[in-house]
């Protein structure tokens, strides 16, 4: 089943195997948004998770199912800030467990990945609102609709960020990849 | 530097979303305009390598079957917690409320006289138990309860516990 199908039918039905379905479809593009917005692996599933609490007990709020995705992410942008305010709230050291052996290794498979990805280096030079639009289009490649919707800002808005961001890294992209640069060409 | 065009048109250009008359209008435009056509190329350069390194990053951080379905399993198990909470909810707010009038009886009559007081009153109400006081029963158990209070602790005392009980 594609995401569009697991999306339509959990919003037309708020099945639990629907969800579960739905569950599939979204919750690794949730979690790959955190990773990708700095997070550690178990701060992202652990907010991914929340997120898709909050899409089982909610998702009937979305009114139109075109706009679902956008909303989905405006609702990870939503918790995000709220992860970022505990933590500034809190400034304590917290105990960490030790690692089971596959999650060590998952681990370091993703941030091998993510620290030798170019995408990651391009994205540390931007701000947060800006890393946020170029990860919602080239990564999660939500449409500009949907980006209004998650960002809560007006479709020209969008479009105005998304060239920016793309005019501040022309160079720098330019600069980190002279060979892979005539790839894109 | 957009020159002639807003950064939107450029924007829409560059992602091949344009109109046929803005898109004629900008490539009329970058012909003769080198310093246009330099930034077009560099734009569209980056446009490309974000859409083909977004790509990757899509298939970089593919999830494990045995991670997504422990995932899920998380997932359920803060749906049922937080169901389960609200469910409890009445229920803690009544035990609230008991603890309450208890710690008004308990300076005047003593602690274990205060909560044999809650007790008796329980069991000549509807509620007939203290364990099924809810917030159906709550206004016939509380009259019983002044009237008992009225007895043990007079009539200031029977006072102060109904109205702590109707807060």
């Amino acid at each position: 089943m594609d995401d569009r199908h697991a999306i339509e039918n959990y919003l037309l039905t708020g099945a639990e195997e629907d969800f579960c379905a739905l569950f599939e479809a979204v919750y690794p593009r949730v979690r790959r948004y955190f990773l990708l917005r700095g997070m550690e692996v178990g701060e992202a599933e652990e907010l991914a998770q929340d997120v898709m609490v909050i899409v089982y007990q909610r998702a009937g709020e979305v009114r139109e199912k075109e706009f679902f995705t956008g909303w989905l992410f405006k609702v990870a942008k939503n918790e995000l800030a709220r992860f970022w305010r505990r933590r500034q709230a809190r400034r304590r050291i917290a105990e960490m467990e030790p690692l089971d052996d596959e999650l060590a290794e998952m681990l370091l498979t993703e941030m091998e990945v993510a620290g030798s990805s170019d995408f990651v280096e391009w994205v540390s030079y931007l701000d947060p609102a800006e890393r946020d639009i170029i990860i919602l289009r080239f990564v999660e490649e939500l449409s500009y609709e949907e980006l209004a919707v998650a960002l809560a800002i007006p479709i020209g808005t969008v479009k105005w960020r998304l060239f920016n961001a793309k005019k501040k890294l022309a160079p720098i992209i330019k600069a980190s990849l002279p060979t892979a640069a005539r790839r894109f060409n | 530097m957009t020159h002639l065009f807003s950064e939107e048109e450029w924007n829409d250009y560059i992602e091949g979303r344009i109109d046929d008359e803005t898109r004629d209008r900008i490539e009329a435009h970058i012909i003769g305009c080198l310093s246009c056509w330099e930034f077009h190329e560099r734009m569209a350069t980056a446009t490309r390598a974000l859409v083909v390194c977004g790509a990757g990053m899509r298939v970089a951080f593919a999830l494990q079957d045995r991670r997504l379905n422990a995932g899920l399993r998380a997932v359920f198990a803060k749906i049922n917690e937080a169901e389960a909470a609200k469910l409890d909810q009445p229920l803690r707010a009544i035990q609230q409320r008991l603890d309450a009038l208890a710690a008004v009886m308990a300076p005047m009559c003593g602690s274990q006289t205060a909560t044999k007081a809650l007790r008796a009153a329980a069991q000549v109400s509807p509620a007939c138990s203290l364990e099924l006081v809810s917030e159906d029963n709550w206004t016939p158990f509380l009259t019983s309860l002044k009237t008992i209070a009225d007895v043990m602790c007079g009539e200031t005392g029977a006072r102060l516990v109904w109205e702590r009980g109707q807060s």
